[in-house]
């Protein structure tokens, strides 16, 4: 309080003597507050589940999720969306209650179960009221270990699948993004991002059962719990739910070799208004000691509003309304891309500005001013991506699925400052070499040729 | 528990009324302080310590649906160049204001009001209160700024509208159907033309008309005290001057009395797609939160009446969205007109006259009878579940929108405490009369999306 009060003073002052023309400076603020990790409990069930538990927040909600380390990733050539299948299947029943008896009961908890596969894990989650914590724990414990399966269900599942394919087909931004992982992939899993009418036409409720029966296990499983709840109550809930699952065996990891080269992949929409642009190249994945930094590099450089890329493209130019470039992990595996959906008549410019951007900071070393501000953010983004339920879930998960030691968390605000000009010009120039880069780009081929010819030869 | 140091008992009736609740070991209020500025400024100031950050919210009372009638979509335009430079701060140094101190923000438009929020760190309030204050006194607008934001925004429709299938469906498009009075149905992200003929006089005036304190709500979450915030706030925000509030137009939309239909080919999409709207009860009355309930009882979760019905019965779609101000808000951050929207993308083999009629038959079993106890007491759990989530969402900016709703539309934001209240005395019997009066065939715009691609 005293400290803060005498930050208003010193402001008063420095506003009373400015002169009128000149413009006054913002007000620094008060003494930064100091950031405690939310801390949490473990505990390891002889099954070799664990089950991570955080107490957060006021209000009184309490947030399960089941994370299995299976994915997209464990499906061959033939499953593309198995999985997906599999994570669907698990709400339509158990061998005890039918898919509307949970609808019902998850319900009366303020809550649904929300199944999300992705490339590495999936995860079975639900969001309830504190009171239940308890009980939604036994009912997720129920859904993954006892699921039902019924026959009678998969065909309407399928066409589901059939429909969302379409549906995702006709999506600008998911096709260019399978299209570029597609190139970098390859063969591997991660390159299948749409399955094809034809592979989910083949799924079983055997395959299904199958894909299950390989990959779901305890010992691939964590279970985290965020909000407000009683500890003991929901320990002795995670015991007993999951205490008797089988062990199963541990995954066993597929790691991709992701090859880029120097090309214009055009991907053909006649008349589109727009270009849509995924342009990179893989990099270094969250065990390598540089990715912090590669990440503090990513936000200066696209990766945030008043980024480079963003400031040029955006708000100088006013080429498009959202570009955006990230660090996409997977399990010992990344790649930087930058994505923008630009105006048509601008799609060789737009390329040739992210390209001078980058060359730029390849060139010479950010100012201190600069990189001091990309790393203030950064700092503020990782306080508030620990200051949510869902958010400091997300942040555990990401420690297990990496196998990551806890430092990674509670070392991230000083390594994000521990990164320099020079380090940040150095990452640039080590891994977004651009004469390897991938550039994807859906748009109207007639218009867009001629621009882009320029930037590599057209595949 | 520091935090109950700082709750304000919003009403004694309600406080009461919790206790009677049968819900565990766990309670949970807002605190809110409410005041006003000489100015006119509305301010709600709710603290919550939980993490070291503040959320700061700015609301102008000014809508996409009252903007000027040959400038559409320049309420949005506008709030982009809110971004572009003020007294002391030249483009891009509110953004790199922001971020540069660890924060991060957004602005949007929706249909009655214009916000601009920011999240940051604790001990950069006063910093951010300065910014806002800055730019609520006035802008600096140049042509080149108006010309790369007017780029910017064609390319945001572009993106969300142009080259997207379902691009404005239903959100853009359905108020164009459903409603009649123009301000109400025009497009509300503009015309290409029309954006292309803003200019800077245009900003000039409607910053004048629509951007004062007495037109607009300033609202702080999260991790501060409340004396300090109030003395930063009148130091930064008092000296505003102070204008004179422009009378509203009349945004009121007839009862309508007949089914209304559309339907329109989307060369983009490969599926067909259709939605389904209810112009409902006015906001704040029992039905309307009757209107609520409802909606969790047909459109929201997994038990949801429709979802039985059109996903599990017939396999048509894989779900159902929508809500009360669907895709722009919520049930509370609107003050006018509003519409109840559900939709769905289904399969080429359903017609739209089948799906409609499976929905009619689900609409008027609920107007034929009441609910059984057990379904109107999880739609309540349900509501209550969602309405937590509210209060807590992105880091305070949840509970900001709520708060500067209630004040600028109700002058009272302590009714985040009470909605609870407003929703447990809703009795089957009024659900069911209100199922009959608003869900009603008679109330009903139906807009179908065809698919164009291949052909």
């Amino acid at each position: 309080m005293t400290i803060k009060s005498i930050s208003v003073l010193a402001c008063v002052v420095l506003l009373g003597t400015a002169s009128l023309a000149q413009k006054q400076q913002p007000p620094e603020g008060g003494t930064p507050k100091n950031f405690v990790l939310p801390q949490g409990s473990t505990l390891t069930l002889e099954s070799g589940l664990a089950a991570t538990l955080v107490g957060y927040g006021l209000v009184p909600k309490v947030t399960i999720q089941v994370g299995i380390r299976s994915g997209n990733i464990d499906e061959g050539s033939q499953d593309t969306w198995l999985a997906d299948l599999t994570g669907e299947m698990l709400k339509e029943g158990t061998q005890s209650m039918s898919a509307a008896e949970i609808a019902r009961q998850t319900a009366a908890m303020g809550g649904t179960v929300a199944v999300s596969t992705g490339a590495d894990r999936t995860s079975i989650e639900i969001s309830v009221l504190s009171e239940f914590g308890p009980a939604a724990v036994n009912l997720l414990a129920d859904i993954v270990q006892h699921p039902a399966f019924p026959v009678s269900e998969l065909a309407r599942l399928k066409n589901d699948l059939q429909r969302q394919l379409s549906i995702q087909q006709s999506d600008p931004q998911t096709i260019a993004n399978a299209r570029f992982a597609g190139i970098l992939y390859g063969e591997h899993p991660y390159g299948r991002v749409l399955s094809t009418p034809k592979i989910i036409d083949g799924f079983t409720i055997e395959r299904v059962k199958a894909f299950y029966e390989k990959n779901y296990a305890a010992v691939r499983t964590h279970v985290y719990v965020a909000g407000r709840f009683e500890q003991k109550h929901m320990e002795e809930a995670i015991r007993k739910g999951f205490g008797s699952w089988k062990r199963g065996e541990p995954f066993a990891p597929n790691i991709p070799k992701p090859v880029s080269q120097r090309a214009i992949y055009i991907v053909d929409r006649p008349k589109a208004p727009q270009s849509t642009i995924y342009m990179g190249l893989p990099t270094i994945d969250p065990s390598n000691p540089d990715y912090r930094a590669l990440q503090v590099m990513n936000s200066l450089l696209g990766g945030s509003f008043s980024s480079r890329i963003t400031s040029n493209i955006r708000e100088n130019k006013g080429y498009t309304y959202s570009p955006f470039s990230m660090v996409s992990s997977r399990y010992r595996n990344a790649y930087w891309v930058q994505i923008a959906d630009v105006s048509t008549d601008v799609t060789g410019a737009s390329l040739q500005e992210i390209f001078k951007e980058i060359d730029r900071l390849q060139a010479e070393p950010p100012s201190e001013k600069e990189l001091k501000g990309i790393q203030n953010y950064m700092a503020g983004v990782f306080v508030l991506q620990n200051s949510s339920p869902q958010g400091i879930i997300g942040q555990l998960a990401f420690l297990d699925l990496h196998g990551l030691p806890e430092t990674y968390l509670s070392n991230a605000v000083a390594d994000i400052y521990a990164s320099t000009p020079k380090k940040i010009q150095a990452l640039a120039r080590d891994y977004i070499r651009d004469q390897e880069m991938t550039v994807v780009i859906l748009g109207d081929r007639a218009m867009i040729k001629n621009q882009v010819a320029r930037f590599g030869k057209i595949l | 528990m520091r935090w109950t140091a700082f709750v304000v008992i919003p009403l004694f009736l309600g406080a009461a009324f919790l206790s009677c609740q049968k819900r565990g070991a766990f309670e949970y209020t807002v605190p809110v302080e409410y005041f006003t500025l000489e100015n006119g400024l509305k301010v709600v100031l709710s603290p919550d310590h939980t993490a070291p950050t503040v959320c700061l919210a700015v609301y102008y009372n000014i809508g996409f649906r009252i903007e000027p009638k040959d400038r559409t979509g320049f309420a949005h335009l506008f709030e982009h160049m809110m971004f572009q430079g003020s007294q002391n701060l030249g483009k891009m140094e509110f953004i790199r204001l922001v971020q540069d101190n660890g924060g991060v923000l957004n602005g949007s438009t929706r249909f009655d009001f214009t916000n601009y929020y920011e999240i940051v760190p604790a001990h950069k309030l006063e910093t951010m209160l300065w910014a806002e204050a800055d730019r609520m006194r006035g802008l600096d607008i140049n042509e080149e700024n108006l010309r790369n934001q007017q780029g910017v925004v064609k390319n945001e429709v572009k993106v969300n509208v142009l080259n997207q299938p379902y691009g404005g469906f239903p959100w853009l498009e359905m108020p164009q159907h459903a409603n009649t009075n123009w301000y109400n149905a025009h497009n509300f992200y503009g015309d290409l033309a029309d954006l292309d003929a803003a200019t800077v006089e245009d900003v000039r005036n409607f910053f004048k008309t629509y951007y004062a304190p007495r037109n607009a709500a300033l609202v702080v979450v999260g991790d501060f005290e409340i004396e300090n915030a109030k003395l930063l706030i009148q130091k930064y925000f008092g000296p505003v001057p102070s204008i004179d509030r422009v009378q509203q137009p009349d945004i009121s939309e007839p009862e309508q009395n007949a089914a209304k239909r559309s339907s329109k080919t989307d060369l983009l999409a490969n599926k067909p797609a259709l939605a389904f709207a209810y112009h409902v009860p006015d906001r704040g009355t029992p039905e309307y939160y009757a209107m609520g309930l409802l909606d969790q009882m047909l459109l929201q979760g997994d038990d949801a009446l429709l979802r039985d019905v059109l996903v599990k019965k017939y396999g048509w779609t894989s779900g159902l969205s929508g809500g009360i101000n669907a895709d722009l808000g919520d049930m509370f951050d609107y003050s006018g007109p509003m519409l109840w929207t559900g939709y769905l993308f289904h399969d080429n083999a359903v017609g739209a006259d089948q799906i409609i009629g499976a929905v009619d038959s689900v609409f008027a079993s609920m107007g034929a009878a009441p609910v059984d106890e057990a379904t109107l007491a999880r739609a309540k759990v349900k509501f209550r579940s969602s309405f937590y989530d509210m209060t807590t969402s992105f880091f305070g900016f949840g509970r900001a929108n709520l708060l500067a709703s209630f004040a600028l539309f109700d002058n009272d934001p302590t009714l985040i405490n009470t909605i609870d209240r407003d929703i447990e005395k809703v009795s089957s019997v009024l659900l069911q009369q209100t199922a009959q009066k608003y869900l009603r065939k008679t109330n009903q715009t139906v807009l179908v999306i065809l698919p164009g691609s291949g052909s």
